[in-house]
């Protein structure tokens, strides 16, 4: 059991990192917008332009 | 087959033509405004977009080369100076942009500015429908930047931020922090007692026990002394000013826990309770966090709407027009109003005469004549004729900044009322107190050395965690619900005073009727078919900048007209297939008016007959209808500036039984005033600048979207989709909130004295009480989630 001793250490050091990290990202305002984030690695910036993809059916309108 | 527009969604009328090739298809849009975005959207090779949204766009504005044409006063360095960041030449802005529906909006507008030359960063906000956008000033101008946001179907407008906005951002901030420090330390201190709660079954030994101990205390220690400072803070206010509130028991449980705890590690002797202290201050931490973003949203979206649209004045100097703004007139100097301006000024007209639209401070609908030696008001819209003003008072003084004063005085004097929660908390705080001390009395006749042992669990058994949890959680899911259906809140706690208004106010222009004309009725007496009629008057319509002619507007316009021209205050005059047609009141009229035409107020004749009747009124709005009977036992009261006939007129129709005209933004204060000195709770629904003093007076109130700013600043619910019927849905929401908050406090209180002989006679053991307690706040956050449905 004795291992705990330098691994409670080490897990404490661990926690400490993750906290300065999180403390840093609050303070660079990356919780600002919760909503857009989640979705923009969706957004492919390096499509090329013109492509003429077809369209997913759930966007036809033409009901 | 109902066919959707393509960009915004909404039904495509029969028979329209506006088709434009998007991502290889031949797509269908409702109006030409939609298939011009979308037609940019494609040029400018961001077509993706209709890949990635979630939401179809808002409808796009038909007008908007009149919008582009009012951007460009946002290029005066005057203007600029107001509300834009310099560094050198580098200028940064923050803008509101309404029209935002999904997060692939944020990517579509950061795109589109990014192509412009001179955008040095652009950063878009979805939650808080804002971008941030910082430019070269020697390449670019403002307004530009405005333009293309325009091009693309959203509006972007400079707006004047909430004064507490920073604070709730830096506070917002603080929380989360708080939050994330207590929560992860909470997940280590809970994993090393695990451990201990096990030793029940003794696996661990004393050694290892009394480690962990010390490793506890160092990891909870931050969460006591940082995550929970504001609880502190609050009792120590609360206690300055001689009262309690439910920081006082959290912090006499956290301190005194904490210091029996980091006793029982020192001696190595007795329980610790440095898991549930984490624990508490954890979810503690998160109902706050809750109820304080609710806020912040709130507060960012209501800000959001005072858009900042500086008032330009046509200043007169030598003769000539220059272009200043309206605060900067001095008095004395002459103005110069075109038909169709805001009148930027109080002042008396020297020359010209016009028809003035005062809705918007004295309630009354229909236009007023006014000529040379007559005073015109800041804030009224001059419709008809041109006018030179001669400034009167600076705007400082003006008739609209003694409202906006009046407003301002109300709410300061708002009597704040206490929630439900803070008034029981109270009661509660005290029994706790009075509790633990008899334990301890008891306990040390019977045992001195357990008696602090005794208190302590009693405390902790106590925990206001789940009633802490009780109101927060409550009016967050509440204020939730109530943004998806379109009602923004900017207070949470007008829903817990909302379920007690038995008094209600209404406006009438503006708020229960359109504020704007509309054809109700027509006579048709000539040997034309009725389409024929409005199509003509249609025509002739388009040439008039008259409040009336907008009713024309929805109606096509096939015939070219020549030689037209207006006589103010009376109609106008068209020549359409080499027919002369007039279109006005009855007294420019050259036929006779039969007495099946009493009840209209347009008319239109050919030269050689009397064709049609129009009769033009400012309808009811269509959500409005059955409104009142929703409220059955409240009392209900119809207050307008308006005259005496139309505002009876609307009651009658609306089952309105008590009604005032000719009400003053003072007289309709006095009104409110009276009401509430009798006791009554006072809602008022209203949009005009002369309700902003009312909607402050009022205990609660509700503002549409379309209202003045001034009326959006001072309500405490704005109904963003304009339609009176979720008034209902505001009460019903409030009735189940506050029934929400009694079942938790009522559960929070239940489990409390529940467990408190049990802590009292030293039964309890402190994980059954950790355990316990989070159970008890977990129950209370799922019952509050429900009202989100």
């Amino acid at each position: 059991m004795s291992i705990i001793y330098v691994l409670i250490p080490i897990a404490i050091l661990l926690v400490c990192i993750a906290v300065l990290v999180f403390f840093w990202a609050v303070k660079s305002n990356q919780f600002d917008d919760l909503e857009r984030h989640g979705s923009s690695i969706l957004f492919d910036d390096d499509l090329p332009k013109h492509k003429q993809n077809p369209p997913p059916s759930n966007l036809d309108n033409h009901e | 087959m109902e066919v959707k527009c393509f960009h915004c969604g909404l039904d495509v009328p029969k028979g329209s033509q506006f088709e434009a090739l998007v991502m290889g298809q031949q797509k269908t849009f409702c109006c030409p405004g939609c298939l011009a975005v979308a037609e940019s959207i494609v040029e400018n090779g961001l077509e993706d977009y209709y890949h990635y949204r979630s939401e179809f766009a808002d409808k796009a504005s038909e007008d908007s080369q009149d919008i582009l044409e009012k951007l460009s006063i946002f290029d005066d360095d005057l203007i600029l100076s107001e509300f834009v960041g310099k560094n050198n030449n580098a200028h940064e802005i923050q803008l509101t942009i309404s029209g935002i529906n999904c997060a692939a909006c944020g990517w579509l507008i950061e795109k589109q500015l990014a192509k412009l030359k001179g955008i040095m960063q652009i950063a878009v906000n979805v939650s808080a429908r804002r971008a941030t956008v910082s430019w070269d000033s020697n390449l670019l101008q403002l307004s530009t930047i405005l333009k293309h946001i325009e091009n693309i179907g959203y509006h972007g407008k400079p707006f004047q931020p909430e004064q507490h906005e920073a604070s709730y951002k830096q506070e917002n901030q603080a929380f989360l922090k708080k939050l994330g420090l207590a929560g992860l330390m909470t997940m280590q201190v809970m994993m090393l007692n695990i451990g201990v709660f096990f030793d029940l079954f003794g696996h661990i030994d004393a050694q290892t026990k009394q480690y962990f101990n010390w490793v506890s205390l160092l990891l909870s220690t931050p969460v006591l002394m940082y995550s929970a400072s504001g609880f502190y803070a609050g009792a120590i206010r609360a206690l300055k000013a001689r009262t309690v509130n439910m920081d006082v028991p959290v912090s006499i449980a956290l301190s005194l826990t904490y210091l029996s705890s980091v006793l029982a590690t020192l001696q190595n002797n007795g329980q610790t309770y440095f898991e549930s202290l984490c624990m508490f201050v954890f979810l503690l931490l998160i109902s706050r966090y809750l109820e304080h973003g609710a806020r912040y949203k709130a507060s960012q979206l209501s800000a959001n709407m005072l858009e900042y649209m500086p008032t330009m004045a046509n200043l007169v100097e030598n003769k000539q027009l220059r272009p200043v703004l309206a605060k900067s007139l001095k008095l004395e100097q002459l103005v110069f109003v075109k038909a169709g301006d805001l009148v930027p000024i109080d002042g008396v007209i020297i020359e010209g005469k016009g028809q003035l639209n005062e809705a918007m401070l004295t309630g009354e609908f229909e236009l007023v004549s006014k000529t040379k030696g007559e005073s015109v008001y800041a804030g009224t819209v001059n419709q008809l004729g041109t006018l030179t003003i001669q400034v009167t008072s600076v705007l400082k003084h003006s008739v609209l900044n003694q409202i906006n004063q009046l407003q301002n005085q109300a709410l300061a004097n708002k009597p704040k009322i206490a929630g439900l929660a803070d008034r029981f908390s109270q009661y509660f705080v005290a029994a706790v107190l009075v509790i633990s001390a008899i334990t301890y009395l008891v306990w040390s006749q019977i045992d001195a050395e357990e008696a602090l042992w005794h208190m302590i669990a009693v405390l902790i058994a106590t925990c206001p965690c789940a009633l802490g949890l009780a109101t927060p959680s409550a009016l967050s899911c509440a204020v939730a619900h109530l943004n998806s259906k379109g009602v923004l809140l900017k207070r949470a706690d007008a829903l817990e005073q909302i379920s007690t208004v038995d008094w209600i106010g209404f406006d009438k222009t503006g708020t229960l009727t359109e504020g704007k004309f509309s054809l109700a009725k027509w006579v048709n007496i000539s040997d034309k078919t009725e389409d024929f009629c409005f199509q003509i008057a249609a025509c002739l319509e388009q040439y008039s900048e008259h409040p009336i002619a907008r009713a024309f507007d929805g109606i096509k316009r096939p015939y070219p007209v020549e030689n037209v021209s207006s006589v103010i205050g009376k109609g106008l005059k068209g020549t359409i297939n080499n027919i002369e047609y007039k279109l006005g009141s009855d007294s420019y009229m050259k036929h006779s008016i039969p007495l099946s035409m009493e009840a209209c107020n347009v008319f239109l004749e050919s030269d050689t007959e009397l064709l049609c009747g129009f009769t033009l009124t400012d309808r009811i709005r269509s959500s409005t209808a059955g409104i009142v009977e929703g409220f059955n036992s409240k009392k209900v009261t119809l207050i307008s500036g308006d005259g005496e006939a139309t505002v009876s007129s609307v009651a009658k129709t609306l089952n309105i039984p008590n009604w005032l005209s000719k009400h003053s933004p003072e007289e309709k204060l006095a009104v409110i005033k009276h009401a509430q000195s009798h006791g009554h709770t006072v809602l008022m629904v209203g949009d005009g600048i002369n309700d902003a003093p009312v909607l402050a007076q009022a205990d609660v109130s509700v503002t549409l979207g379309v209202s003045s700013d001034l009326a959006k600043s001072s309500a405490d619910i704005v109904l963003l989709d304009n339609s009176l019927d979720k008034i209902n849905l505001v009460f019903n929401i409030a009735r189940r909130c506050k029934n929400k908050i009694k079942q938790n406090i009522g559960w929070a209180i239940g489990y409390n004295i529940l467990v408190l002989p049990l802590a009292v006679s030293g039964v309890l053991t402190p994980w059954m009480a950790v355990i316990g307690m989070s159970l008890s706040s977990l129950i209370v956050v799922i019952n509050s989630i429900r009202l989100l449905k």
